[in-house]
């Protein structure tokens, strides 16, 4: 499902040239569950963007679904980041001015779903997050463990075979964490690949199989649970 | 664009209306300055044709000179005056004379019971009053063909005339006198703008039949001659011809100038309308200035709006947002600050132009109240706002928006 051949990815500043991935080799097969860990700086979030596609490869090739994704127009990468994935970011990402219903709904919004079908899905995901009477509340009303499952829901509204959480439990407290965690597993046994980058090996417990990355090089791959 | 997402879009710009306010202040003060340049400035030009065309609107004035230049073995400097005989001449080989009347004037002293008064009175023909917009107040009338025929003895006053010898009264039916001889006043001239004239303003003078004038005040020459070309467009042609036809008579060049002096107002009228027609057109560009200044404004506020909002633009790009969602929520905002602006702009400009409009202006008001306090909007206006405003919106909205839709969504997800 998710394949990279021989990645890179180096920002420039200026002069200067930071290389935070280097010559990743990857393969994640669909219904996996994955942690990634690695110390501060190691290129998780780099590796999690480019998986999807919000950011894009300096070298290497990436496949999805069995189709390359370099050279693809913004619009294309949009699509394929409304349709193929859900984002879970460690700090909610929640917009301020919406309520929790609109924010779930959004990404239906940008692909033009019917209206019927986007009150009963934005609903749905309410009920399933346990927040269908915090429908009209903005982020700022609730708590983080509350927001999380907002944006999880929002993750969830196009119904994307994937899911990328970029330390989803990072700003939460033990027990919010553990509750975002049951909705993923959940999530997994219902059949979505789920990629998740994480510090703590509590929350890594979660997951099928780890992998490890060191400076910008994958240092191990496939270490079970 | 689904409305939910208008509404989205809705409610991220009011909750940052505040900061709009002084720009909205500013696009309304540029749509009120153009408006009311606009608006202004057609009132000018209007009061501009209005007066002019007091004089007369379309004729040709000529009057004798003097030639400039050496003919046929004659000395340049020669007088030349031109006679009755010459509109006869005229008459018969110009086609195309649609009017003509001669005009010859003198300085007569008028009386009616006892009141005395100085006054320039002028022979002409009936057609006089039509070349040179001249109409009869209620109950009276101009000089007509009986009246020339039969050299009666009738008087058509000016206003100022009427109001010394009459006050408020009514001269019409009233016998004056000038000098000793008795004539019936038959009409008083109704109140005019006039902004040109050659003797003094039409509203001092008294008129009465060429023919009667020729037996009061023998005069040798004619002091004017006035011709309305059938077609206004023959304006220049026409006096060429008179000139080459009075040059055979008298013998001066074709292309002497000041043999005989021309006064064409269908020239002047069209000269007059473009210089006003310039000065509205001046007003207008400093009007579109103003409102470009505070089209800058909301230029720089949207790239202020921007930056402050990247983070929310990659939170949408990650969900999925294509370029012209992003590019259409910036450019709304921007065409909403120029929308509300305008409103209030508009709004007000209408009612400073109905209000203006209602201080009154009398007929000897000639200068700077008929000119200032007629402004008007006409459809043209209307139109020049709206595409002005329209490209306006457009340039300033486009780029900020361009932007905001070009960010890395990395980038703008760190952004802090
Ligand atoms: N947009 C960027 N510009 C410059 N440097 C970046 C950028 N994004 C990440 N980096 C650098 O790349 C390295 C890896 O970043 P990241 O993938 O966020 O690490 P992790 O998520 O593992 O902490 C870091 O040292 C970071 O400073
Ligand atoms: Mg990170």
């Amino acid at each position: 499902m998710i394949e990279f051949r021989n990645i890179s990815k180096v920002y420039k500043m200026g002069e200067v040239e930071f290389v935070a991935l280097k010559g990743v080799f990857i393969t994640v097969q669909k219904g996996d569950f994955i942690s990634i860990m690695g110390p501060s700086g190691s290129g998780k979030s780099t590796l999690m963007n480019i998986i999807g596609c919000l950011d894009t490869p300096s070298e290497g090739s990436y496949y999805l679904e069995g189709k390359n994704v370099s050279g693809l127009t913004f619009d294309q990468l949009s699509t394929i980041r409304n349709r193929k994935v859900g984002f879970v970011f460690q700090n909610f990402n929640l917009l301020p001015y919406a309520s929790a219903y609109e924010n779930i709904e959004l990404p239906m919004l940008f692909n033009g779903k019917k209206g019927a079908e986007r009150k009963a899905r934005v609903d749905e995901l309410l009920e399933m997050v346990g927040l269908a009477p915090w429908a009209k509340h903005r982020p700022t009303e609730m708590s983080g463990g509350q927001q999380q499952r907002v944006a999880i829901a929002r993750a969830l509204a196009m119904d994307p075979p994937i899911i990328l959480a970029d330390e989803p439990t990072g700003n939460l407290d033990s027990k919010s964490g553990h509750e975002i965690m049951e909705i993923f597993s959940q999530l997994w046994k219902g059949g979505r690949t789920i990629l998740m980058v994480t510090h703590d090996p509590a929350i890594a417990a979660f997951s099928k199989s780890t992998i490890r990355l060191l400076d910008g090089a994958v240092q191990a791959n496939g270490i079970p649970n | 664009m689904r409305m939910q997402l208008l509404h989205l879009y809705w409610n991220e710009f009011r909750k940052r209306q505040k900061k709009t306010s002084l720009i909205t202040f500013a696009i309304a003060w540029g749509a009120l300055s153009l408006l009311l340049l606009m608006s202004f400035g057609r009132g000018l030009s209007n009061a501009g044709s209005v007066s002019f065309k007091g004089l007369g609107s379309t004729m040709i004035m000529l009057t004798r000179g003097q030639t400039s230049k050496p003919y046929q073995g004659l000395p340049r400097a020669r007088r030349i005056h031109i006679h009755m005989e010459d509109l006869e001449l005229l008459k018969r080989q110009i086609p195309g004379i649609a009017m003509i009347s001669p005009e010859a004037n003198n300085s007569h002293n008028i009386s009616y019971r006892g009141k005395e008064s100085n006054r320039s009175v002028n022979g002409v023909y009936p057609c006089f009053a039509e070349m040179r917009s001249q109409i009869p107040a209620a109950g009276g009338r101009f000089i007509n063909d009986l009246d020339q025929e039969k050299a009666r003895r009738v008087a058509f006053i000016g206003w100022n005339v009427a109001k010394e010898l009459f006050g408020d009264s009514n001269p019409v039916g009233k016998e004056i006198r000038i000098e000793q001889t008795p004539f019936t006043v038959i009409g008083v001239m109704k109140k005019k703008q006039q902004s040109s004239m050659y003797q003094g303003p039409d509203s001092e003078t008294v008129y009465i039949p060429f023919s009667t004038f020729c037996q009061i005040d023998f005069q040798r020459f004619l002091d004017r001659i006035h011709i309305r070309p059938a077609d206004p467009r023959d304006a220049l042609f026409m006096e060429n011809q008179v000139r080459r036809v009075l040059g055979r008579k008298y013998r001066f060049a074709d292309d002497d100038a000041n043999a005989v002096n021309f006064w064409n107002t269908i020239r002047d009228y069209e000269t007059g309308a473009k210089i006003f027609k310039g000065i509205e057109i001046f007003l207008s560009i400093i009007g579109a200035l103003t409102l470009l200044i505070g089209a800058v404004g909301v230029t720089n506020l949207m790239y202020a709006v921007v930056k402050e909002r990247t983070r929310e633009i990659g939170i949408k790009m990650a969900l999925g947002a294509r370029r012209r969602h992003i590019v259409m929520q910036f450019f709304l905002e921007t065409f909403a600050i120029f929308f509300k602006g305008t409103l209030w702009g508009t709004l007000i400009a209408f009612n400073i132009v109905s209000l203006v409009n209602l201080v009154p202006i009398g007929y000897e008001d000639f200068g700077i109240k008929a000119y200032l306090l007629r402004p008007i909007f006409s459809l043209d206006i209307l139109i020049v706002f709206l595409v002005v405003l329209c490209v306006l919106v457009f340039v300033s909205g486009i780029f900020p928006a361009l932007r905001a839709s070009r960010q890395n969504p990395i980038e703008a997800l760190r952004y802090e």
